[in-house]
Formats: structure tokens, C-alpha cells, sequence
């Protein structure tokens, strides 16, 4: 307890005295908004990497997996759907593109920003497969999205 | 012929025919490959199970089922005190349903206003309907602004007050100097982040440590032999082989199982995993008929408004445009503890001041904030409110409905983690077995949990676990020995599912579950209802015995895992059904319209002198443990009564039951 205290401490005046000299940017920083993120010492995660010797089936069957399970909600209805509607067509490099996007950033949040345009999209991400996913986000069709899919789409006797 | 098949794809014998055959001969000459994160360790192959699906068995000196905010805070306090540790998660560890969360974290540090982590712990215990175990709450309270502090210096990048200090934000049911000083500020938050913020600042550390991540490999069963617990076995899913993790300590950190119900606000992860292992090892479950419904879930979707935007100003309005909170919880208002406000927007409804066409629902209204709060504080709401419901939060209200959001049940634990039965009146520790965060009942949330402090919960008592665990254990102690077949039946109810050829579809069978529990199981229920739920689930139970899968691969077969998954759902479905029916009383999240009070061993209304003590069988201030048997789906429920007395009644008084208002 005593050394939790003189460490909570020790940590408060660090971050007093690192701020002391940027009073004015100190409200944005605090909040998520037009401020540029903060200099904040994020752990780095290992880098994504991308998965070699996998066919091309098994990378689809891979990547509607990696759709339908997301962090959020919001995510797993939105990449399901598009997956239903886009995964079993794409391109060997689309495919690359949509697996970059979907497994590497950490936030799940940020893919639904960027899907939504709430937030503008990384340039590593942009791409064919980024602009697809915006147009579906829009739901021009104006189609009931209110749960993921069904798998039966994929059953071949059906 | 099929059964034969069968048979023999098990015993590892081929026999030469039909059209079953090829899915078997491609498994055979599969290469065996399997990548491990971390240490490479004495993983070998057996022979022990069957041969058709290569087992690979590996020894650790602990084992942490789930990657989310509790589990990795397992796995890491685990390997930073030395233990040789596995985690085995379905999903990549940042992509936790923990990443949702954008409330924030309760600890009483004091930087908005003067703060005591005993008013904490007292809004804790009323929060939880006096169903909360008072010891486990004294120690998340107590360890709360401790927790925080420390991952502050993990990394976590808090969002702070112009001097420096962590803000602080009001949330639900927190006050000051207990319930008499206003409400409380003490919701530690980063941004709208908080959860994504937890799960990569502890992933990130857990690797400093060499945990060795066995990422996107499903869970399937416990390995238990003689009351304990050795173990785990688990099918990855990149190659279809079976691991077997032999371990002296388990943890069991899976969340909740949100998806019982058709509309809810979980990911589609959310399936009980943890809760389902551990009913299928003949252990019981705690409290599942406790079931929260956020208040602000999009009407349709699910998808959750954070109670934060209440916290900010944002307010409940009925078809007559009133702010009708202020009639049921005069004090708190809006911010009144969610069982509460969901009730309340319950009854607004049913007696016809609900809003849209089918006065179904109703409004939470943000466009009198300023826009600049709403995009500082509330960013990912528009966009939500927007793609789900298509309204512009800074001109129009969102119509809004309580949804399921939260178990308060889970598997039975004491304050330091390790679970728990009830035999002869005293709880029994299952050895080699712990639980944390959702999937765990310590119970700290009891009939009701206030927000914020799930996030709270997953934090200390995911480094309980790690703490008993190192308290206990010395790394590298030799593992005791397991039976050579030891996951033999697991591996043969996958095979089952994998070619299951029955007359119904996994989606339609979910459905059906999903379906019953949401209009027998939901916010108010009623005694003829819920029989009539109980009949239906047992029907839908009995259906799974006939269900259809069409993927016959085992490499990424997303058909088979959703098929498992929902095994899982109807284990925690059943129990959460039959406890309800049982539970006559009204306790915090459970609410009956036959039996509105709560039903405690005393009157507490009236002043208890005079009045007689109920035996235990007569009052309801117990918790529920139910046991399924996997075969019939039939459940056994027994009941356990809740620790009152805190840890140190020195350092913190016991809060003796009272009526619960706002």
C-alpha cells in the first residue's frame, strides 16, 4: 500500500511536469477530438504479417471467420454482410487488402470509423477493397441491416 | 452404414466405401502443422484419442481460457511471476468483445471531489440488490483506485483534467458519503476507448513475458479427472488438429453469453463458452437468471448507446416529450442504477407513452448538449445513431430500448478467484480452477451490476487469480498424470457435429432459442410465461439432437464453430429459463410482475424488531446454482446463501440490507 501511494504520487508529478509547459493544448489532449493524438508511449504490438503458403480457398475460408468475429456489434453485422456479399469474388490482391484490414489495426472501433468516414482512412489501408466497404457502409439499397447473416449462403446443396 | 463410418473414422481403421470417405482420407494425408506463439515447448503428438484427428499435447504450469481484459490480465500477472503460461483464445486478443467497452473504470481516486472507496463499496452492494458477496466487493473496491494507478504506469493512456490528474466522469448509482452527498464522479475513462485502450496495453506487456498466445483456437472442454481440474482441450482451428493443454491451474476468463437472446448488445462472440465447459464438467453455474438490459440499446440492432452520454447530460423522454426518469428516481434521475431505468422505460411503454409507430420504444434525447461536448466526449455515437437507426444525434433524439448487455451470473468463485460448489453447507474450492471477469461470479455485481465496474471487475480480479495462483504454486512443479484418452468424448461430439445430418439448421435452431428466450425470458416476467419459456426451451433443447451442418471440412469451418458455440448458448439458455421460473421475488435485474418485492429473510421496510427470521428455504436473498445434465438438458437447481460480512469489518462496516431507492 505505502509504495502504491509514493508511486501514484511520483507518477502524478511526472505528468504535472510534463504538461506544466503546454497548458493551452492540455484540454484537447485530454479528449478525443480535433487534437492531434498525444505523445503518448503506446507499447508497440508485433506487426502484422501476412500469411504465406495458404491457398486462396483457405484464405476466404479464413477471412469469414475473421469477419464474423469481431470486438463489437457494429463490426460483426457490417463485415459479415459485406463478406456475404463481396468475399467469395475477390481478387488475390483484394483478398491481401481486406485481410491487412480486418486483422491489423487494434482498435476494432477505427475499421468502423473508417468505414463510416467518421474518421479519414490510414493511406496503408487505402485501397480498392477500403472504397468498396465505404460504398457498402452507405447502404445506398437502403437494406434492413439489423443482424449478421446466416451461413447458409455458402451451402453448396442448397 | 453412417454410424459405422463413424465408428471407425475414431478407432482410426479405414474401411473401403462411400461417399463419406474423401473428408476422411484428406485428413490422413494432411500434413500435421502447428504454430505456437511464445515458447516452443514440450509439445509431442499422441496417439491417445484418435488418430484421425492428430492430438498434440503440451504442458504449462497454468492455462488462461479467453483473451479479453480478465484473461489477459491473468496471463500476464501469471507470467510476470514466473509461470510457464498458455492462453488459448478464439479470437485475436485486441479483438475481445473487452474492446467494446467505452464506459471506463470506477475507482475512488478523489480527483473531481473528495472520494472514499468505502462509499464505493456501499453504492456496490445497494447496486447489487444486497445479492453481492460483501467480501468480494470490499476487496474490488478497496484494490480499485490501486488497479488504476497501475495501469497508469502500465501505459494506459487515461484521459485527464487540465491540472494533469485522471478525469473522472459521473456514471449510474455512484454517490458520495453513502447516497447522501450527490452523485459521484468516479469513472476513470480513456476518451470513448477505455477497453481497446486495457486490451493493448496488457497484450502488449504480456509479451515482455513470453506468454505463449495460441490465438483462434477454440476451447471445447475442461479435462477433469477425480473433482479437479488438469487441464484444457482445445481445436485449432488453422489446421483442425485437437490440442490438449496440460496445466495445474486453469483460468477460466470467456465473458458472458449475451447471445441467448435475439436482441442483445454482444458481439456475436459472446456464446457462454466458459459457462458450458464447466456445466459439462458437472459443475454448477451462479445467479443466470440475472440478466441486465441496458436501457440504451438502438432500437433494432442492439447496438449499445454508452451510458456515458446520460453521464454527460443526455436524457429519457416518453411520446408526451417528459423526462419521465425524475418520476421513478427523483435523487439520481437519469443516472439511476439500470435496472432501475429499465424497468422504468418498461412500464412507460406498456402503459402506452412509448414512441414510433408501435409506441414500442423510446427516445434519448442528446441535441440539447453542445455539439462541441458531443464530439469530444460521445465521438462513436453519432456514427452508431446514425448507420443503425439513421438519425443525427444533433438534431434529432434516438429511439432507444433496453436490450441485454450484461450476465451478472457466471461461475461460482470466492474473492480470491478460485471456483467454488456448495456441499453441506459450506463452499467446496474445486482445485486447479479459476474464473475472472464475465464468465466468473465472484459476486460483486450480485443481482444487479452498475456501470463501470465491469471493467473494474476484469482488472482485479483477473490479477486475484494470477495472485492466488502464485501464492499456491511454485513454476515448473510436474504436472500429476492424466488418463491417455482424457478429451475422448469431446473429440467424439465434434466428429458428431462436424457430419451432423439432421433435418434442422444450426441458424434455425439459434433462432428458435433466440426467439423464446426474448419474448419468455426478457425484462418483466411473469410465472405463466416463464413455464411456458421452460417447455419451449426443452423442446428447443431437444432439437439440437437432429441438427444439420453442411461444412464437412475441419480446417477454418466457421459452420462447425458457430455449431459448438451454440451448444454452449443452450447449456447457459436452459439454466438462465428454469432459474427464473424458480426465482419468485423481484431482485434488482430480475423483475417479476406476479412477485414485485424482494423477498429477504427479514422485512427490511418495516424496523426489524419484533419480526421473526425466515428460515433459509423461505426468503430469496440466495444465490441460485444450477447444474444441466448435458444428455437431457434437464436442470437441478440448489441454492447457496451470500456472504455478508466484508473482509475486515475494522477497515469497512458490512452494509446490512435495506429498500433499495434512488
Amino acid at each position: 500500500m505505502f509504495s502504491a501511494n509514493v508511486a501514484r504520487k511520483a507518477v502524478l508529478s511526472v505528468c504535472r511536469a510534463s504538461l506544466r509547459p503546454a497548458v493551452s493544448t492540455v484540454i484537447a489532449r485530454g479528449y478525443r477530438g480535433d487534437a492531434p493524438e498525444p505523445a503518448v508511449i503506446e507499447i508497440p504490438l508485433p506487426p502484422w504479417q501476412d500469411r504465406t503458403g495458404e491457398s486462396l480457398d483457405i484464405k476466404r475460408k479464413r477471412l469469414l471467420y475473421e469477419s464474423r468475429k469481431r470486438g463489437m456489434l457494429e463490426n460483426c453485422i457490417l463485415l459479415s454482410l459485406f463478406a456475404k456479399q463481396y468475399l467469395n469474388t475477390m481478387s488475390e490482391l483484394q483478398l491481401k487488402q481486406y485481410d491487412r484490414l480486418i486483422n491489423e489495426p487494434s482498435n476494432d472501433w477505427d475499421i468502423y470509423y473508417w468505414a463510416t468516414e467518421a474518421k479519414p482512412t490510414p493511406d496503408v489501408y487505402q485501397g480498392e477493397v477500403m472504397d468498396m466497404l465505404k460504398e457498402f457502409a452507405k447502404n445506398k439499397d437502403m437494406e434492413q441491416r439489423l443482424d449478421a447473416p446466416n451461413l447458409e449462403y455458402l451451402d453448396k446443396s442448397n | 452404414m453412417a454410424a459405422v463410418c463413424a465408428a471407425s473414422r475414431l478407432l482410426g481403421r479405414k474401411i473401403v466405401s462411400s461417399k463419406a470417405l474423401p473428408a476422411v482420407c484428406q485428413a490422413s494425408n494432411r500434413k500435421l502443422h502447428f504454430s505456437i506463439y511464445g515458447k516452443k515447448g514440450d509439445a509431442k503428438v499422441s496417439d491417445g484419442i484418435s488418430t484421425q484427428y492428430p492430438v498434440v499435447d503440451h504442458e504449462f504450469d497454468a492455462v488462461v481460457v479467453g483473451a479479453g481484459g480478465a484473461g489477459l490480465r491473468a496471463a500476464f500477472g501469471l507470467s510476470e511471476a514466473g509461470f510457464n503460461t498458455a492462453c488459448v483464445t478464439k479470437l485475436f486478443p485486441t479483438r475481445s468483445h473487452t474492446v467494446a467497452a467505452q464506459g471506463g473504470i470506477n475507482a475512488a481516486l478523489g480527483n473531481m471531489e473528495e472520494d472514499d472507496w468505502r462509499w464505493h463499496f456501499y453504492d456496490t452492494v445497494k447496486g447489487s440488490d444486497w445479492l453481492g458477496d460483501q467480501d468480494a466487493i470490499h476487496y474490488m473496491t478497496e484494490q480499485a483506485p490501486a488497479a488504476v494507478v497501475e495501469l497508469e504506469n502500465f501505459g494506459m493512456p487515461f484521459s485527464r483534467t487540465e491540472e494533469g490528474r485522471i478525469y473522472q466522469r459521473a456514471f449510474g448509482g455512484q454517490s458520495l458519503k453513502f447516497g447522501k452527498g450527490g452523485q459521484a464522479h468516479r469513472c476513470c475513462c480513456v476518451a470513448d476507448r477505455t477497453g481497446h485502450s486495457l486490451l493493448h496495453t496488457l497484450y502488449g506487456r504480456s509479451l515482455r513475458y513470453d506468454t505463449s498466445y495460441f490465438v483462434e483456437y477454440f476451447a471445447l472442454d475442461l479435462l477433469m479427472e477425480d473433482g479437479e481440474c488438469k487441464g484444457v482441450i482445445a481445436l485449432c482451428m488453422e489446421d483442425g488438429s485437437i490440442h490438449r493443454f496440460r496445466a495445474k491451474n486453469t483460468v477460466i476468463a470467456t465473458g458472458g453469453y449475451g447471445r441467448t437472446y435475439f436482441s442483445c448488445t454482444s458481439a456475436h462472440t459472446s456464446t457462454g463458452d466458459g459457462n458450458a465447459m464447466v456445466t459439462r464438467a458437472g459443475l454448477p453455474c451462479q445467479d443466470l437468471e440475472f440478466v441486465q438490459f441496458h436501457p440504451t440499446g438502438i432500437y433494432g440492432a442492439g447496438c449499445l448507446i454508452t451510458e456515458g452520454c446520460r453521464g454527460e447530460g443526455g436524457i429519457l423522454i416518453n411520446s408526451e416529450g417528459e423526462r419521465f426518469m425524475e418520476r421513478y428516481a427523483p435523487n439520481a434521475k437519469d443516472l439511476a442504477s439500470r435496472d432501475v431505468v429499465s424497468r422504468s422505460m418498461t412500464i412507460e411503454i406498456r402503459e402506452g407513452r412509448g414512441v414510433g409507430p408501435d409506441k414500442d420504444h423510446v427516445y434519448l434525447q442528446l441535441h440539447h448538449l453542445p455539439p462541441q461536448q458531443l464530439a469530444a466526449r460521445l465521438p462513436g455515437i453519432s456514427e452508431t445513431a446514425m448507420i443503425f437507426a439513421g438519425v443525427d444525434v444533433t438534431k434529432e433524439p434516438i429511439p432507444v430500448l433496453p436490450t441485454v448487455h450484461y450476465n451478472m451470473g457466471g461461475i461460482p468463485t470466492n474473492y480470491k478467484g478460485q471456483v467454488i460448489t456448495h456441499e453441506n453447507g459450506e463452499d467446496m474450492v474445486v482445485p486447479g480452477l479459476y474464473a475472472c471477469g464475465e464468465a466468473g461470479c465472484a459476486s460483486v455485481h450480485g443481482a444487479n451490476r452498475l456501470g463501470a465496474n465491469s471493467l473494474l471487475d476484469l482488472v482485479v480480479f483477473g490479477r486475484a487469480c494470477a495472485l492466488t495462483i502464485a501464492d499456491t504454486n511454485t513454476p515448473g512443479e510436474k504436472l500429476s498424470p492424466l488418463k491417455p484418452n482424457a478429451g475422448e468424448a469431446s473429440v467424439a461430439n465434434l466428429d458428431k457435429i462436424r457430419f451432423a445430418n439432421g433435418s434442422t439448421r444450426t441458424s434455425e435452431i439459434r433462432l428458435n432459442m433466440q426467439k423464446t428466450m426474448q419474448n419468455h425470458a426478457a425484462v418483466f416476467r411473469t410465472g405463466d410465461v416463464l413455464k411456458e419459456g421452460c417447455e419451449k426451451m426443452d423442446s428447443v433443447y431437444k432439437s439440437l439432437d437432429d441438427i444439420k451442418t453442411f461444412d464437412r471440412g475441419i480446417v477454418w469451418n466457421t459452420d462447425l464453430v458457430e455449431t459448438l458455440e451454440l451448444q454452449n448458448l443452450m447449456l447457459n439458455a436452459v439454466q438462465t429459463i428454469v432459474a427464473a421460473e424458480a426465482r419468485k421475488e423481484s431482485r434488482g435485474a430480475h423483475a417479476r410482475e406476479d412477485f414485485k418485492d424482494r423477498v429477504d429473510e427479514y422485512d427490511y421496510s418495516k424496523p426489524l424488531q419484533g419480526q421473526e427470521k425466515k428460515p433459509f428455504e423461505q426468503h430469496w436473498r440466495k444465490h441460485t446454482m444450477s447444474y444441466v445434465d448435458p444428455k437431457t438438458g434437464k436442470v437441478t437447481l440448489e441454492y447457496r446463501p451470500v456472504i455478508d460480512n466484508s473482509l475486515n469489518a475494522e477497515e469497512c462496516a458490512a452494509i446490512p440490507p435495506a429498500i433499495r431507492s434512488y
